[in-house]
């Protein structure tokens, strides 16, 4: 059984060495900041009560750290890491481009992730594990 | 060796023999599954698993960007 209207992708392997140990549901995603693009891979981690979006990466969009004033704590280890509300456009596949408000830390080097304040709000997920593989699609707005 | 030509040494085992050998496989599969991990190493979890507060400041500053969105239409 499959979702209907949805792109599937496959998992990505994370770390060679482990091969299928390794597997991660990375998703291309491109985001939009006041006028500038970059295409990423985010993390699918419905684990994650919060959109996050790594610190180098809001530096390449052009964010300004002082002008997120909208201060957030987060929780386990980037609670050590001052974080702030920046939100932007972000396209999936070929869907339209929607509304992601991220949780923006101090913290580098750690993966783009979506969770469920925003992301999961915005698109419907369905993940096949056994056969490596997920699909996505924007969330159904008649429901 | 394949499991065809061990099946019949296996059956001659005793039943205590049976169970340890059964123990050690199970061990074995567990141990497989988690040779990605090395009990000397630390692997950082960055998920925000519990971070309410956040989401909800997070939602709400979205709900207040997109109300000026559409009171500038």
């Amino acid at each position: 059984m499959t979702m209907q209207n949805a792109e599937r992708y496959l998992f990505t392997v994370a770390d060679s060495t482990f091969g299928a140990a390794s597997l991660r549901p990375y998703l291309p995603i491109t985001l939009t900041y006041q006028g500038k693009s970059i295409t990423s891979s985010g993390l699918l981690d419905t684990g994650a009560a919060v959109n996050v979006l790594p610190h180098e990466l809001g530096i390449e969009l052009g964010a300004v750290w002082e002008q997120a004033t909208t201060p957030l704590q987060l929780t386990g280890n980037l609670a050590q890491f001052e974080a702030r509300v920046l939100i932007m456009s972000a396209v999936v596949a070929q869907f339209n481009p929607v509304q992601l408000v991220f949780a923006w830390t101090q913290a580098s080097g750690i993966p783009l992730l979506l969770g469920q304040a925003n992301f999961f709000l915005e698109f419907d997920v369905c993940f096949y594990r056994s056969q490596s593989a997920f699909e996505i699609r924007p969330k159904d707005s008649s429901a | 060796m394949s499991v065809t030509e061990l099946l019949p040494t296996l059956q001659k085992l005793s039943r205590a023999d049976k169970f340890r050998l059964m123990q050690f496989l199970v061990a074995q599969l567990a141990q497989e599954e988690t040779d990605g991990l090395q009990p000397s190493q630390t692997y950082p979890v960055w998920s925000p698993y519990d971070a309410f507060e956040a989401a909800d400041t997070m939602l709400k500053a979205l709900e207040a960007q997109n109300s000026n969105d559409h009171a500038e239409c």
